[in-house]
């Protein structure tokens, strides 16, 4: 069995040498190339510095690089980062700086996009991008350097263990920086096993991966793939946009297994024109990250009436903890979609204000224990301690639980409903978005004297994100100054499309925004 | 032609601008600069077939057609002169 992740690819890579292991761009990579490449690649690394535990960042848009990076950095002993190209400069700034990023595997325009001043803890680069006549220097080793290195076998006498960090997932933190996920490789196999099992995943399967490299979602697409000898095909970025094309590409490459957010769903069968195309071959479609909205449930599993639908459910912190198999007969009858009972190797339960575990019909708090819960956050001991607890209802032994802040409702039958957030976490198009993020990004504009972010729900996306501002007298501030101060801060997902300015915003009575109200107004 | 293309450019700056980004050329790609995103897309969609009277089928919502400003207008104009429709009156 397993205990390190790039175990996954040794042994599938001896299986099936010739089979194809990831197609990105129009190219197909061989099992057999990415464990030799993966494995160049970690030799390079350690040659240029990169000891255990150092971490590494994944910055350019998805290609079959990006799977031999991730495994070239696992097979160095390293932590992988993978960085959205598509996210600010700050921001990367930030993520870099905070986890102390010591090198890139990165493309030369991304790299000339960021300060160097504000990466200081980068000691070099790996370039992906092929450029004529580019030599190796200090600081950047062109991608044909890898030629150079050992294909037979990683670098040995590392003494890896399951505990040791796999990869870091930045996601929205509500006081306006990133947190960074600490990862295990036991945290990660954790779900990959109970997938492996649950979903029967086997070589010839095609899992797309529709999902960002820094988004969980992508775990089960890369690691699974790889774990049965399967393919991983990596939706081109035309296909990401336009649904049509999007379900073109589904039924060209006989797509198997696809995993995403509703949103993305959604827009699949509002405007692919799935019933143009033949999608035989697909036979699991798996979506969490959002709650999905029956109807349109309903509309893909009148489609597709051979597939296997799963909610899964799961902050970034424990990947998914639960899960549900929908049951098509009950469908037409249902209201929402549990999100289900414990996946194996993971016990769930809820607590009310009381501390009492919930009997059925009772609303508590979600809270997670099993080897899937992060040990933490990157360098945030303060917020790891509020998030990831001494586990109070098991006093025998040291260990740690996790509290979701999410309230859920225990049915009958053993599965959970969820209810809603404790605090002012929203989901958008899948996103995980903490309000006050944004609110920090808004008030740090000279001109903003006060602001306040609400959600305004919406069928299609989940939410829309609307910015209620008070200015200083005198500014001449515009929604698009805002939104032009707000893209250098945040990710356009997070930009609020609605802005709304007003003289003062509302208080309570004791003297804090009202944020009810604002969110209930229209 | 020039009327398309006012009324295309303006549509697109005011998504740009929601996205934080102060000017947008007529050339450049608004589907890989992240200018527009899957909603605005069809946000577009209604604009161009508000405006010009014109039908848009899922099927011709591609990058081919809305890669650039010059692209939308392109595609519009094309199906103008199909439909036989004057410019600029659109139901």
């Amino acid at each position: 069995m397993a205990y390190l992740l790039h175990q996954l690819l040794s042994t599938s890579a001896s299986k099936y040498p010739n089979h194809t292991a990831v197609w990105a761009r129009e190219q197909g990579l061989s099992y057999g190339e990415l464990d030799e490449r993966s494995n160049q690649l970690a030799h390079l690394l350690r040659r240029r510095g990169i000891q255990k535990g150092d971490r590494v960042g994944i910055y350019f848009p998805k290609a079959v690089e990006s799977v031999i990076s991730m495994f070239g950095v696992l097979k160095a002993g390293g932590v992988y980062v993978p960085l959205d190209p598509q996210q600010p400069a700050q921001r990367i700034q930030y993520i870099i700086d905070n986890c102390a990023i010591k090198a890139l595997v990165t493309t030369r325009e991304k790299l000339r996009g960021l300060d160097p001043a504000a990466i200081a803890t980068v000691k070099f680069s790996v370039f992906t991008d092929r450029m004529n006549g580019a030599g190796t220097t200090a600081t950047g080793a062109p991608w044909e350097e890898l030629a150079g290195f050992p294909t037979e076998g990683g670098p040995e006498d590392l003494q890896s263990t399951t505990l040791d960090l796999a990869y870091i997932l930045y996601t929205s933190g509500s006081t306006g920086r990133p947190k960074g996920v600490m990862l295990s490789h036991q945290n990660a196999l954790t779900f990959v096993d109970w997938c492996a099992k649950t979903f029967q995943i086997q070589a010839e399967d095609r899992l797309s991966n529709h999902a960002p490299l820094h988004f969980d979602l992508s775990v089960f697409d890369v690691y699974n793939a790889i774990e049965a000898g399967a393919t991983v095909y990596m939706v081109p970025d035309d296909a990401m946009l336009f649904p049509a094309t999007l379900a073109k590409f589904i039924a060209s490459k006989g797509i198997s297994a696809w995993y995403s957010v509703p949103s993305a769903l959604v827009h699949l069968i509002l405007h692919g024109n799935l019933k143009e195309h033949n999608l035989e071959r697909m036979r699991l479609l798996l979506f969490a990250g959002e709650i999905f909205p029956v109807k349109y449930l309903g509309q893909i599993a009148e489609l597709l009436p051979k597939v296997e639908l799963y909610n899964l459910y799961g902050p970034t912190e424990t990947n998914v903890c639960t899960y549900y198999r929908v049951d098509r007969t009950k469908l037409p009858s249902m209201e929402k979609i549990p999100i289900g009972r414990a996946c194996a190797n993971t016990e769930v339960f809820a607590v009310d204000e009381k501390d009492q575990f919930i009997l059925p019909g009772q609303t508590g708090e979600l809270y997670v224990r099993g080897p899937s819960v992060t040990c933490g956050y990157w360098a945030d001991a303060e917020k790891t301690r509020k998030m990831v607890l001494p586990n109070r209802f098991q006093p025998h032994y040291e260990e740690k639980m996790y509290r979701t802040g999410d309230l859920v409702v225990l049915r009958e039958d053993g599965d959970y409903d969820f209810v809603g957030r404790r605090d002012s976490q929203i989901k958008s198009r899948g996103y995980r978005i903490e309000l006050g993020e944004i609110e920090a990004a808004l008030l740090s504009h000279p001109e903003v004297k006060e602001v306040a972010v609400v959600a305004v729900p919406d069928d299609e996306v989940s939410n829309r994100i609307k910015a209620i501002v008070a200015t200083h007298s005198g500014a001449t501030l515009t929604a698009s100054h805002l939104q032009q101060h707000c893209a250098q801060r945040v990710p356009r997902y997070m930009i609020p499309e609605l802005i709304e300015f007003r003289e003062s915003l509302p208080k309570t009575t004791t003297g804090k925004l009202d944020r009810v109200l604002l969110a209930s107004e229209r | 032609m020039e009327e398309i293309k006012e009324k295309v450019r303006e549509f697109v700056l005011d998504a740009a601008q929601r996205k934080g980004l102060d000017s947008v050329t007529d050339e450049e790609s608004l589907t890989e600069n992240g200018v527009i995103d899957s909603l605005a897309i069809f946000r577009l969609v209604s604009f161009l077939e508000d405006n010009f009277g014109i039908r848009i089928a899922d099927e011709e919502i591609v990058n081919e057609n809305f890669r650039s400003v010059n692209a939308i207008e392109t595609f519009v104009a094309d199906k103008l002169s199909k439909k036989g429709s004057p410019v600029g009156r659109g139901q």
